[in-house]
């Protein structure tokens, strides 16, 4: 900005030509980018358009002009046929929607995920392996079937419950976009209709008023005290005056062109329609959204890294045993069903399921806390977030002008802006408060709709432009009644705002009896106000406005600009009851009253306040080390003050231009380390280098980007993103939905939020509250946590399932445990205590640590799968083992037995195969006893999982301090496991096809010694994690 | 993705090579020796302690198990048969009676099998009385003798080719040891004779209506009952031979005791045995 920038900043009421002069420079910039990007897009897009220039002179063409331009006339408009030839050739004037992902797409979508693909790879091996098997012998056991069509099951099966899930929220979101058909006055065959703005055609001739959608982009051709509401378009939350003169060269900031889908707020306007449809401005934006690719989500990125590690320890150990097969003399066919078993056991089945449940309870989690989770993915991502960009207006404000601030009898008094409770407490005893208080609630136009008199006053709809809203809900709030109070104090008289004049006038009768004078009250542009006074009045006195006073208004007025409030100056006279009679007739052209020696009284200054949880939330971001970015249309000033106001700018951090003031030095001799803050202007992010603006995100913590345009919002994005961030983007405007789909997460608003932005969101803040975000954050991390336990959980019984197989392979005993089984165990025993460790509370206060590093902390690390794999899983197939031996043992077979039995064991016409007793067993005596084994095994695995699901409670404290109670679903997760293994034993135990017997109900306790080892053990393992952190043990034994 | 993510195959081959060995830190495999040392050091440790807590639980396991009886012998309630000689995929015997070698394997496994039985090998067997089931309090168990003469034309004494070179093949059936199992009633095998297109015939069995007498039970296991014979049923094949290849499946199962069951779903060979003979001229 430099030295554009005036020091202060501050509209007037209805001012025009100061926004100009404000940013005069940087305008013409900042709407270049959207225009470049939109060519450039059509470049890439459509490459036949390349040659088609956008059309960008209308603004500047005469009414006579644009008529022959359009085949139109101003007066009598389009005929019907004409518009009906046009509305064929261009077609409806509506955006056409975004390319909507057809359902089965989606759905099928959801099948192909990192996890899917694995459990497709096992189940078509599975079959492969049958497929052997099969060739071999026709007679072969039909488990790898079984298991193939299991393993597909699971994925189709937990596809169809995400595409649910997600088609779920899709729903929610649906509900929240109230579709209601625009319509639009337009003049056709001299007649003026309403009908629908789909069918509004270029040259169309539209009337609009105060309160009216713009229905096309539209070149004005008359206005009257027109405003338009541009925030949706550039983040400009003050109100936008139009007019028909052309006054700029940028179709963007010239007054003569309203956009489609802004609002005009007031007055009302003719316009030609120049162009509709996704031709609009608004249009091009949202195809800049459709352009931008998606990011792939940082919990997608892990289970892909997590698929990656299972796959390669599955096809590492597979390959390893097919070698030792195939020296150990078995048949190469064999090795390699052997080699399909290997990689099928370390599939873990049931953790898509898990997972996929999971990031489902989470997310309705948060839906309850307002946040609506539209990727199931994307639940994680907020807690891995370390960037939050965020737009202003609507987001971190509350998108209403409120009086901020007030300054009379020398003294600046702080108004309440918080949402709900509006209890001032400013001192109101003073004479001049009195005076204050009656020009605001008489010299101002806005009125509340009738019929809200039980709403809360800061709710009720108000007629009128923002600032005098403000005021208005300001003296309700203060003095009660306003609109009694005009009544007594009837008007007899008014000039309201014009661009000339600056200020607003009124004069009324006053509810005094006894005084017969008329008042006059005033209000305006703070200098202009001032140039007309001759008095002030302090503590109800009124006093010669002398230099002092004067300079005190000057600082008053140069600190609440600063603020990046808008100031208004307030004044009054009682007109003397001789020279205006009780008869007197004020004329409002002729201007028959003073104008001079007026008595100036106060000033009071409005912004659009921030919410009042975003201070708090700003704080919780920081602490838990995630940078909050603000990036905003609105100009350089305001967003500083309330990135202050905020804490997004520290209190006592300072920009280079602080500095430079403070030390009342030039900006380039101060030294840039010194500043913590920035502030980043458009105009200066277009001439910066890809290096130069890495170089702002990384050297300075709190950031703020002003007037920037969609396109630098994206370049922002990615610019972080260059730095290994994980980016949130917050946003409602349409300006906002590319920015939103580039970014890792895009959060767009529910409430004030656009559809456009809602749609490239992935998630929507149903309160539009950021405050929301800090609970996602909360919820991201947790689950990420929680997922790592379930993994390990998960990852450990895999060890204890693939042993048995290798053992038989090596050894030869007798298969200790059968694919059935294992099924079971994958999707029986242990899904529901899986589940539950995602109701796992955090171990440590998770807001109070760094975001994870996206390519250092990864959810399944080497320490995690080491841990799982050959630490608790070994100790856990031992204790399976010994209950397998046992069994059989106890009925006959002694270990040293089992040892190469397996070639006699499995021929299936030895029917007298000897134990170490010297009994003989036919083979489906000896097929039971092996059903025997696999459920003892089963069992085995079952109560050391029970050890194994406690320990993973936590990584790093001990069960004791997480407390054993504190998460009742690890208790329903266990009974789950005890009582699927009861079911299966004694209940289904006469079913043969599952392979499951009745068990001695000592078997249950032999693996309970080991159990206790493992949990032990663990917590071993966490005292000495905690007794010395950053140790050779913390390095390779925490998770 | 952006190209940057790209690696390009020389630096992941120098990112392998930095693995492998890297000369900044002396790490091999991304650890140092001393890291290495830490890291075997206490596998070492960790899986001695397992392998040694792993043995001395089996070894408190071996503790609870009796030498010479299994603690639980309730999957083999019930014995099942078994014949001879033994098949060498399935259950089908095939040969040519004017094929000596297409039936000398048989032979030879069936006499093989009949080792134990002959009378030098049963010389200190105890005579028992018959018709009553032999218990013993021990300390040393006695096994009965079985004469081999009760299998008249199959002990293989008066035809040391078991009837094969005649067209009449013997084939012996046993009952599964079961220690401890004590016959109720009188058992004997019944084998029954199906050739396709002929009636079922009931098949001549030795000793004479395959009993098998209640003397030999109950069996004591391995260890105490060292130099127990198993009772043995035979039966012959006794149809003609002729040019075309007879087929006929043959069903033998226990009968006349209520505790050995000659029928289950699932268990073919429970107290029941099928099998086939093909043979040519």
């Amino acid at each position: 900005m430099g030295q554009k920038t005036p020091q202060i900043y501050s509209v007037e009421l209805n001012g025009a030509k100061d926004m100009k002069q404000t940013d005069k420079g940087d305008d013409k910039d900042k709407y270049r980018g959207l225009w470049s990007t939109c060519l450039e897009l059509r470049k890439n897009h459509h490459k036949e358009h390349v040659t088609k220039e956008i059309d960008l002179d209308d603004h500047k063409l005469s009414n006579k002009e644009l008529e022959n331009k359009y085949h139109t006339n101003i007066v009598t408009g389009l005929s019907s046929t004409q518009a009906a030839e046009l509305l064929a050739r261009d077609g409806p004037n509506a955006l056409s929607p975004p390319q909507e992902t057809p359902e089965i797409i989606k759905f099928l979508k959801q099948m192909v995920g990192g996890f899917s693909i694995l459990l497709w790879v096992g189940a078509i091996l599975c079959w492969i392996a049958y497929g052997i098997q099969f060739s071999n012998d026709k007679s072969s056991s039909l488990d790898n079937v079984y298991l193939g069509t299991v393993l597909a099951l699971v994925v189709i099966l937990t596809g169809i419950f995400a595409y649910y899930q997600e088609a779920k929220s899709t729903n929610i979101m649906a509900s929240f976009s109230k579709m209601i058909p625009q319509q639009a006055l337009v003049i056709r065959d001299s007649e003026k209709k309403i009908i629908p703005a789909e069918q509004l055609v270029v040259g169309d001739i539209v009337e609009i008023k105060g309160g009216d959608q713009i229905p096309a982009d539209i070149r004005l051709l008359f206005a009257q005290g027109c405003k338009v509401d541009n925030s949706s378009l550039t983040g400009e939350s003050e109100p936008q005056p139009r007019s028909c003169e052309f006054t700029h060269d940028n179709p963007l900031e010239t007054k003569n062109i309203g956009f489609y889908s802004t609002t005009c707020l007031e007055g009302t306007a003719t316009g030609m329609v120049i162009n509709t449809g996704d031709r609009t401005i608004i249009g091009h934006i949202a195809s800049l959204a459709s352009g931008v690719g998606n990011e792939k989500t940082p919990i997608a990125t892990e289970i892909e890294h997590f698929v990656h590690i299972v796959a390669g320890v599955a096809i590492s150990i597979g390959v390893l045993f097919f070698i030792i097969a195939v020296s150990m003399k078995y048949r190469v066919l064999d090795s390699i069903i052997f080699l399909i078993g290997i990689i099928v056991a370390n599939v873990p089945e049931g953790l898509l399921a898990t997972v996929t449940v999971t990031l489902s309870l989470t997310a309705k989690r948060m839906a309850k806390k307002n946040c609506l989770v539209k990727n199931l993915e994307a639940v994680e991502t907020l807690g891995s977030t370390s960037i939050i960009c965020s737009d202003k207006t609507g987001t971190l404000t509350q998108n209403r002008m409120t009086v901020a601030h007030l300054w009379f009898d020398n003294q600046i008094f702080m108004a309440d802006t918080s949402e709900d409770h509006f209890k001032q407490t400013f001192d109101q005893s003073s004479g001049t408060w009195a005076s204050l208080s009656k020009i605001i609630t008489l010299c101002n136009r806005a009125e509340f709709r009738p019929g809200q008199e039980r709403v809360p006053i800061m709710k009720r709809v108000v007629v009128g432009d923002a600032s005098e809203t403000a005021l208005l809900k300001f003296s309700e709030v203060v003095l009660g009644d306003v609109m009694e109070i005009r009544k007594r104090n009837h008007k007899v008289a008014e000039i309201p705002f014009n661009s000339t004049n600056k200020f607003q006038l009124s004069i009324h009768k006053t509810d005094d009896p006894t005084d017969k004078r008329f008042l006059m009250v005033m209000k305006g542009a703070p200098e202009k106000i001032l140039e007309k006074c001759s008095t002030i009045m302090v503590n109800g006195q009124e006093q010669p406005l002398d230099q002092s006073t004067a300079e005190a208004f000057y600082t008053a007025y140069m600190e609440l600009g600063g603020l990046g409030e808008r100031v208004l100056g307030f004044c009054h006279l009682y007109l003397s009851a001789d020279e205006f009679p009780e008869t007197y007739s004020f004329d409002v052209d002729a201007m028959n009253f003073p104008m001079s020696n007026l008595c100036f009284v106060g000033l009071l200054s409005m912004i659009d306040p921030p919410r009042s949880t975003v201070p708090d939330a700003i704080t919780k971001c920081r602490s838990a080390g995630i940078k909050v970015i603000m990036v905003t249309g609105d100009h350089p000033i305001t967003a500083k003050a309330i990135a202050k106001s905020v804490g997004i700018i520290s209190a006592n951090s300072e920009t280079v231009e602080d500095i430079a003031k403070r030390l009342n030095i030039a900006v380039e001799q101060v030294n840039k380390q010194d500043a913590k803050a920035v502030v980043v202007t458009g105009m200066e992010l277009k001439d910066m280098s890809e290096d130069q603006l890495d170089e702002v995100l990384t050297s300075y913590p709190e950031i703020v980007f002003a007037r920037t345009s969609p396109q630098q919002k994206l370049i922002i994005v990615e610019g972080c993103q260059r730095q290994d961030a994980v980016v949130a983007v917050t946003g409602d405007g349409v300006n906002d939905s590319p920015a939103l789909k580039k970014a890792d997460i895009g959060i767009a608003m529910g409430i004030a939020g656009s559809d456009a932005a809602k749609n490239a969101a992935d998630m929507v803040l149903l309160d539009d509250n950021f405050a929301s975000i800090v609970t996602g954050v909360e919820e991201g991390r947790l689950i990420f946590d929680n997922l790592k336990k379930t993994i390990a959980y998960t990852l450990t019984k895999n060890i204890a399932e693939l042993c048995p197989f290798l053992i038989y392979i090596i050894v030869g005993v007798p298969l200790p445990l059968g694919t059935i089984t294992i099924l079971f165990i994958d999707l029986g025993t242990d899904i529901v205590p899986s589940i539950a460790l995602a109701y796992e509370k955090a171990e440590s206060d998770i807001m109070n640590r760094k975001p994870r590093h996206k390519k250092k902390d990864r959810l399944v690390n080497k320490p995690l799968a080491v841990y799982s794999y050959l630490h608790i899983g070994l100790m856990q197939s031992l204790g399976a083992f010994l209950v397998y031996f046992t069994v059989y043992a106890q009925e006959g077979f002694r270990p040293s037995t089992l040892i190469n039995l397996r070639v006699e064991w499995e021929k299936d016409f030895v029917n007298n195969l000897e134990d170490s007793y010297g009994q003989e067993w036919t083979r489906y005596q000896r097929k039971y006893l092996e059903w025997t084994g696999y459920t003892a095994f089963f069992i085995g695995i079952m109560i050391q999982q029970i050890a194994d699901l406690i320990i993973r409670k936590t990584r790093k404290n001990s069960i004791f301090q997480q407390g054993l109670f504190r998460n009742k679903v690890i208790w329903v997760g266990i009974a789950s496991q005890i009582i699927i293994a009861l079911i299966l034993s004694y209940g289904l135990g006469s079913i043969t096809a599952l392979n499951f017997t009745m068990l001695r109900p000592q078997y249950w306790f032999v693996a309970v010694p080991h159990a206790f080892l493992i949990w032990v053990y663990d917590e071993v393992r966490k005292l000495f994690i905690r007794l010395y952190p950053g140790s050779w043990w913390d390095k390779n034994m925490y998770y | 993705m952006t190209k940057k993510d790209k690696k390009s195959f020389q630096q992941s081959l120098a990112e392998w090579k930095l693995f492998l060995y890297n000369p900044t830190t002396g790490a091999f495999l991304g650890r140092t020796a001393k890291s290495w040392g830490l890291i075997l050091l206490f596998y070492l440790v960790f899986y001695g302690f397992l392998a040694a807590l792993f043995t001395f639980t089996m070894w408190v396991m071996l503790q609870t198990l009796n030498d010479e009886v299994p603690k639980y012998r309730d999957q083999i309630s019930s014995p099942g048969l078994t014949v001879f000689p033994k098949p060498v995929t399935a259950l089908e015997y095939s040969f040519s009676v004017s094929k000596r070698e297409s039936y000398e394997g048989y032979i030879e496994d069936l006499k093989k099998f009949l080792k134990p039985y002959t009378a030098e090998a049963q010389k200190n067997l105890r005579n028992c009385q018959d018709g009553a089931l032999f218990e013993q309090k021990g300390p040393v168990y006695e096994a009965c003798q079985f004469p081999l003469a009760l299998l008249e034309a199959c002990s293989g004494e008066s035809d040391p080719e078991f009837g094969y070179s005649k067209g009449h093949p013997c084939i012996l059936v046993k009952m599964n040891r079961i220690i401890g199992l004590k016959p109720q009633g009188k058992p004997a095998i019944e084998c029954t004779g199906n050739s396709k297109g002929e009636n079922t015939t009931t098949l001549p069995v030795y000793p004479s209506e395959g009993n098998i007498d209640l003397k030999y039970f109950p069996y004591y296991g391995k260890k105490l009952h060292a130099s127990y014979l198993q009772p043995l049923v035979a039966v012959q094949f006794n149809y003609t031979a002729s040019s075309t290849p007879k087929e006929v499946t043959v069903e033998c199962k226990i009968v006349g005791s209520k505790n050995l069951k000659n029928y289950d779903d699932r268990d073919k060979f429970l107290g029941r045995v099928a099998f086939k003979i093909t043979m040519r001229a």
